[in-house]
């Protein structure tokens, strides 16, 4: 893969769910939704297309919780983020064995959320202490909790630009 | 003849910190040993914990701010540029002209007092004791002009959505130009005194192998990557602020050791001095902030914001709902991922040499514990 385009084009041809975005609104170029199925097959295409990982993190939803994970590349400008919704156990595959960085940003993810990560070597608590297993301080009360919509950016004019969020009246 | 160690009775484990000089803050190894060997280096973080992610749904985006400088005390204004970077992405506020300007020029002043204070703590690790004070000489020039016009001398909270808190004027741009001279005036002897002492180059030469194929794999970022000749750095890769305007090179080495990362380093001193010059020359005039709306909500919707700080990437991922306060929060850190190869990197190698990758890493640990 050399350019944004062979990323996207890759990316369809394994059926994975991929949109482009604006990078100055968003930071970052292709949003991707996967199932957890296709985790590992994306983690191995992006191996194979010279990528690395840059973190993992996680959202919980009203849903269930969600882990996200952004790649980026040396050689060209293409960060994507992917977001993957965990299995009815709260579990996902591991990526270790393909991105070795993975290993603490998924034991992290086990300590703010409690995602089980199936097949990781080691999943003992990294920054929380050995007895803080249960706190997994990120999950929200249920009342505080939103949908995917309710985190989705609103765009209301043709031209797909965001609505103005300097309003004279409040300046 | 079975040697001890073949035999398996000479391992034994051996601990390192979390109280230790050169783990430069409280990061605990444990390692496994034969002699004076390393045979798996293991990191044990979170002694400092504070779960920075955590309050920053806790509070108002504006609340997060001092923050955000208490994650990497060394690049506290480059912390800041990315907060302020990410809210101003996802609100699609522009920061003045101007403000970009002051804000590039203190990042750069930031990067430079860290790579000092690591120049001068890597030797220090490695038994030379001279040349810290040397560094710390010229890093606290620098720590004197950014008090000045921030109010701090570390945990800085300079910077504001649309803006800075203060301008800079001409006083700040006369001690910084003296400064900038003064330093130009310093590399030809840290040339002699460091890189050309034989005794520091055999520590380093050849120890640590850093490859690209490992750095794809960890995530590894920042100059020990460009140290194995992959010249990415986000200022260039992903231009965020006003540097396209600015003429510099992105220094890389390609042997991939220690020595490699420590040119590196020592290279981008001068880049980022070149940076100050150039910002200094064309710094326009007119307003350090911008109108912003007293009361701004974040909107629903997420954004990134990706910085360089003197260790690497660093990414903010912010998740807004609509409300003034963060649905969620994500802080990629360098040293996170560039620690997490070192029982790779390590292992097999003399304890010594040990301390020398992780100077090298120039590793900032309440930035990993975050």
């Amino acid at each position: 893969m050399e350019s944004k385009d062979s990323v996207i084009a890759a990316l369809k041809k394994v059926s994975v769910k991929v949109q482009e975005v604006d990078f100055r609104q968003r930071g970052y170029d292709l949003e991707i939704m996967l199932e957890s199925g296709q985790l590992r097959a994306f983690a191995e295409l992006l191996r194979t297309g010279n990528f690395y990982l840059s973190f993992i993190s996680g959202l919980h939803l009203s849903t269930g919780i969600e882990v996200s994970y952004q790649f980026a590349n040396y050689s060209f400008p293409c960060r994507l983020l992917a977001h993957v919704a965990v299995d009815a156990d709260n579990s996902l595959p591991t990526i270790a064995d393909i991105f070795q960085g993975a290993n603490w940003h998924e034991r992290e993810t086990k300590d703010f959320y409690g995602v089980i990560f199936r097949d990781h070597p080691n999943l003992k608590p990294l920054l929380l202490a050995e007895d803080m297993e249960d706190l997994k301080p990120l999950l929200k009360k249920a009342h505080s909790l939103k949908d995917r919509d309710a985190l989705t950016r609103v765009v209301k004019n043709a031209e797909g630009n965001p609505p103005p969020a300097v309003k004279k009246e409040d300046a | 003849m079975t040697t001890m160690a073949e035999k398996g009775e000479h391992r034994y484990v051996l601990n390192m910190g979390p109280q230790h000089p050169s783990t430069h803050g409280v990061l605990r190894v444990i390692l496994e040993m034969e002699g004076e060997y390393v045979m798996d280096p293991q990191p044990v973080l979170g002694y400092g914990h504070r779960m920075h992610e955590k309050m920053a749904e806790c509070r108002s985006w504006p609340n997060f701010l001092p923050n955000a400088a208490r994650m990497d005390y060394l690049a506290a204004l480059i912390y800041n540029h990315g907060y302020v970077g990410v809210v101003e992405r996802l609100a699609a506020i522009e920061a003045t002209p101007r403000a970009e300007y002051i804000r590039v020029i203190t990042s750069e002043l930031n990067r430079l007092q860290s790579h000092l204070l690591w120049l001068g703590v890597l030797v220090l690790d490695l038994g030379a004791f001279t040349p810290i004070m040397y560094t710390f000489e010229d890093r606290e020039k620098i720590l004197d002009i950014l008090e000045d016009v921030t109010g701090s001398r570390l945990t800085y909270c300079y910077m504001r959505v649309g803006g800075v808190v203060r301008d800079i004027d001409d006083k700040f741009i006369e001690r910084t130009r003296e400064y900038i001279k003064w330093q130009r005036s310093r590399m030809p002897m840290y040339d002699k005194l460091v890189t050309g002492n034989i005794i520091f180059r055999k520590r380093i030469e050849e120890i640590g192998e850093f490859t690209p194929d490992m750095a794809r794999r960890y995530g590894l970022t920042g100059p020990v990557l460009r140290g194995t000749g992959i010249p990415y750095d986000i200022r260039r890769a992903e231009p965020y602020s006003v540097y396209p305007e600015f003429d510099f090179d992105i220094p890389t080495e390609t042997t991939g050791d220690c020595m490699a990362s420590y040119l590196v380093r020592v290279r981008e001193i001068e880049q980022s001095l070149r940076i100050i010059e150039q910002a200094l020359d064309k710094l326009p005039d007119g307003p350090f902030m911008a109108k912003v709306p007293k009361k701004l909500k974040l909107p629903a919707g997420d954004a990134c914001y990706a910085v360089e700080s003197p260790r690497g990437e660093l990414v903010y991922h912010l998740t807004g709902d609509g409300s003034d306060t963060p649905y969620r929060m994500k802080i990629r850190v360098p040293s996170f991922s560039n620690l997490s190869l070192l029982p790779e990197l390590c292992s097999g190698m003399l304890l010594s040499d040990l301390c020398a990758c992780m100077g090298s890493l120039d590793l900032v640990i309440p930035e990993i514990d975050r």
